[in-house]
């Protein structure tokens, strides 16, 4: 998960880059690269919080 | 080596714990005594005029300075008197005396609209004679013209106040303590931040032991810089003003403009340095790497980003040579900076989203697992409030609130208030209140709500922008609970206690205000800061409030969909690249505070917090650095909140001695 998201974030930035420079920044298309940040940021975030919980269990398991 | 990763909650959280000297007690008492609340009114009522006036003055009121001023003397008198100043009775003080001090800036607002409806700005904005009567009287009524507050005149925009005033604690008390008894007793969720505030109280108290500590120390160095620093900044200027027409500023105040200086090489650049050096002890306590990459941000905004690629494509169009700072930040803003700075404020808003729903989810699914849950029940002695009174109070004063509001604006259609206050304001404080308690701090906001409102209600009235709208948050005020719960001071008294002051305050704060604005007209050159921000000020509120009209205004065309989008995207590109590369997600709030703003306004605060990182913390330890901070930065507010009082007392003196004619 850590490696999708990552991979999204990387596209979603290097995306917005090219609209700006190569499409004129138009504002469709700046907020098609938002979506496809938001879906890697809330990822990111999923797979940090839920992955402490797995960790704690486990060691609570322990 | 590989860098770990780190939660944004953990390491919020690590930071708190650098300020939490100590856990909590579960033995209540009363805070609230007789010397208590004459000794906040005391003090609060003797720096209040000073507050104020510091606050036209320079732009800091140095209102924290009163209650630390009144904890201090209080745990002086007890230890002179063999007595012990008990932890209860300190955070009361400390709550009292802040309310008594603040009073007087609740009439701020009577101020600034009797300035406004009589400038240029609003005449050729033509909202001056739209402004409502419930807000200020007309420009040429006698209770303008005559800076009074006491006028006939003002008894009406006073009342509307003092109505809503009512009503607004009857909902913060209730909603706060009910979110309180939710999130802290029910979800048992830790408040990180909330033993940083108790430990003010908790550590004071310590001193009426026998032994002087280190705290009194600390703050009596505090004191004398900030005397030092007082005495040169406010109170030369100010005293010169009592008996000049020109008053003497050793340094400008509140900056030094270095604009003009760098267009050479750096067009539509901005570089104002601000001299207000209080701000250092803020960079002391501000985590070092919002600072640092806020300030970085901010020179290569002015620098690079400003003259090498907005200039340069003629996206800032509108700059011209010889501008001052306020001149080019206008200009600048209406060209890109404003329509940048909402982009970016939707993103802080989905960036909080995006770290608080996988924290609930987390919590849910915690609570699951362990198969925990708190109750209801409440400790022994806490003094708690039947909830179903705190719900009839709550539903009682926003009730009342809508129809006020309803009576302001009655063309305003009903359904968006009750929106706002029923399913809104409950969800967003909820939202909130949950934050605080993981992560100490508001991640949820959505920006430009009230503008968004207008538009989706198409209703183009002025008056509906000096109106209050019911979309509030009380999820914030849910930590102070805990604090009170902390120290172990029942909630009855805490209660008691404001509404003992309230009245007073009330009473005190516009006589005050009253004389304040009675020494000189308010911008003048008696107050420099007002002078200086209040004419900027009064445009930038023109563009808001006709920013619908006609749907064609200057602020409409000033926002584009393109530079939004930009500020947008651009924050969360930010973001994730910071969390792709496992970098402190400190830096994203630091960098997104810094971009567009001017450098020259952070020098201070760079220069507190490159200190207390490089050497006081080497030098005393970070434990004891953090421990010192508090009490040093109330000893310099409380220097600085001295002199502020003693130059009012001397102005308003002269004043009064020279009102006579003869």
């Amino acid at each position: 998960m850590e490696k999708v998201a990552t991979t999204i974030i990387i596209i979603g930035s290097f995306l917005w880059l090219f609209i700006v420079i190569a499409l004129d920044g138009r504002w469709q298309w700046q907020m098609f690269s938002a979506l496809v940040l938001t879906i890697g940021i809330f990822c990111a975030h999923f797979w940090e919080e839920l992955r402490d919980t797995d960790s704690t269990k486990e060691s609570g398991d322990e | 080596m590989a860098r770990e990763r780190v939660t944004q909650a953990d390491e919020w959280q690590a930071w708190a714990q650098r300020y939490d000297i100590e856990g909590g007690i579960r033995t209540f008492e009363s805070g609230l005594t007789v010397k208590v609340f004459i000794g906040a009114l005391f003090v609060g009522l003797l720096m209040m005029p000073g507050s104020i006036y510091l606050s036209y003055v320079s732009g800091e009121s140095g209102a924290g300075a009163a209650p630390w001023v009144a904890v201090i003397l209080f745990t002086e008198l007890a230890r002179r008197s063999f007595t012990t100043a008990r932890r209860q009775e300190l955070y009361m003080l400390l709550g009292l005396t802040g309310a008594a001090v603040g009073s007087g800036m609740q009439y701020r607002s009577f101020i600034w609209y009797a300035y406004f409806i009589n400038t240029p700005q609003a005449a050729s904005y033509e909202i001056a004679d739209k402004i409502p009567a419930w807000i200020v009287p007309a420009g040429d009524s006698v209770g303008v013209l005559t800076r009074s507050l006491l006028h006939p005149d003002w008894f009406l925009p006073i009342a509307i106040y003092l109505a809503g005033k009512l009503l607004g604690t009857l909902r913060s008390v209730s909603a706060q303590y009910i979110l309180f008894r939710l999130t802290a007793d029910l979800e048992r969720l830790p408040y990180p931040m909330a033993p940083i505030t108790a430990q003010g109280a908790t550590a004071l108290a310590e001193t009426t032991g026998k032994e002087e500590t280190w705290r009194w120390r600390v703050f009596s160095i505090g004191s004398m810089a900030g005397l030092i620093w007082g005495f040169l900044y406010i109170g030369v200027p100010s005293l010169t003003g009592v008996m000049m027409s020109q008053p003497i500023q050793i340094l400008k105040i509140p900056w030094i403009d270095f604009t003009q200086s760098i267009e050479g090489f750096a067009p539509t650049g901005v570089f104002a340095f601000r001299t207000d050096f209080g701000q250092m002890l803020f960079g002391f306590v501000l985590p070092f790497p919002i600072v640092m990459t806020e300030f970085i941000t901010a020179m290569a905004s002015q620098f690079i980003l400003n003259p090498q690629i907005l200039y340069r494509y003629e996206i800032l169009h509108q700059w011209k040579p010889g501008l001052d700072v306020r001149g080019v930040g206008l200009f600048n803003g209406l060209d890109f900076w404003m329509s940048y700075g909402m982009g970016k404020a939707f993103s802080l808003a989905l960036v909080g989203m995006a770290a608080s729903i996988p924290m609930l989810f987390k919590l849910q699914r915690s609570k699951k697992t362990a198969g925990e849950r708190g109750s209801f029940a409440t400790p022994p002695n806490r003094g708690d409030f039947p909830i179903w009174l705190m719900g009839l109070l709550w539903f009682v004063g926003m009730g009342g609130f809508v129809w006020l509001i309803h009576w302001m604006v009655p063309n305003f259609p009903l359904s968006f208030l009750l929106g706002f206050a029923f399913l809104y304001t409950p969800l967003n404080s909820y939202i909130t209140a949950r934050t605080f308690g993981v992560l100490g701090r508001d991640l949820f906001d959505i920006p430009y709500l009230h503008e968004i409102t207008f538009i989706l209600s198409r209703y183009e009235e002025i008056d509906i922008w000096f109106a209050p709208l019911p979309d509030e948050d009380y999820g914030r005020g849910t930590q102070s609970w805990r604090v009170l719960e902390l120290t172990g001071t029942t909630f009855t008294s805490n209660l008691a206690g404001t509404l003992l002051i309230m009245p007073i305050l009330i009473v005190s704060g516009i006589v005050v205000m009253h004389f304040i604005w009675k020494i000189a007209p308010i911008p003048s050159a008696q107050y420099p800061f007002a002078q200086m921000m209040w004419p900027i000020n009064a445009t930038n509120e023109c563009l808001w409030k006709t920013s619908l009209r006609d749907g064609n205004s200057q602020m409409l065309q000033a926002i584009r969909g393109d530079y939004v989008s930009a500020g947008f995207t651009s924050s969360l590109a930010i973001y994730g690249m910071l969390w792709v590369f496992k970098l402190p997600s400190m830096w994203f709030y630091g960098i997104i505070g810094g971009i567009g703003a001017d450098p020259g306004s952070m020098i201070a605060r760079l220069l507190g917090a490159v200190i207390g990182r490089f050497y006081m913390i080497k030098r005393f330890g970070m434990k004891r650095w953090y421990m010192f901070n508090p009490v040093l930065a109330a000893g310099f507010a409380c220097g600085v909140g001295l002199i502020g009082m003693g130059t009012v007392a001397i102005a308003l003196v002269s004043k009064a001695v020279i009102v006579k004619p003869f």
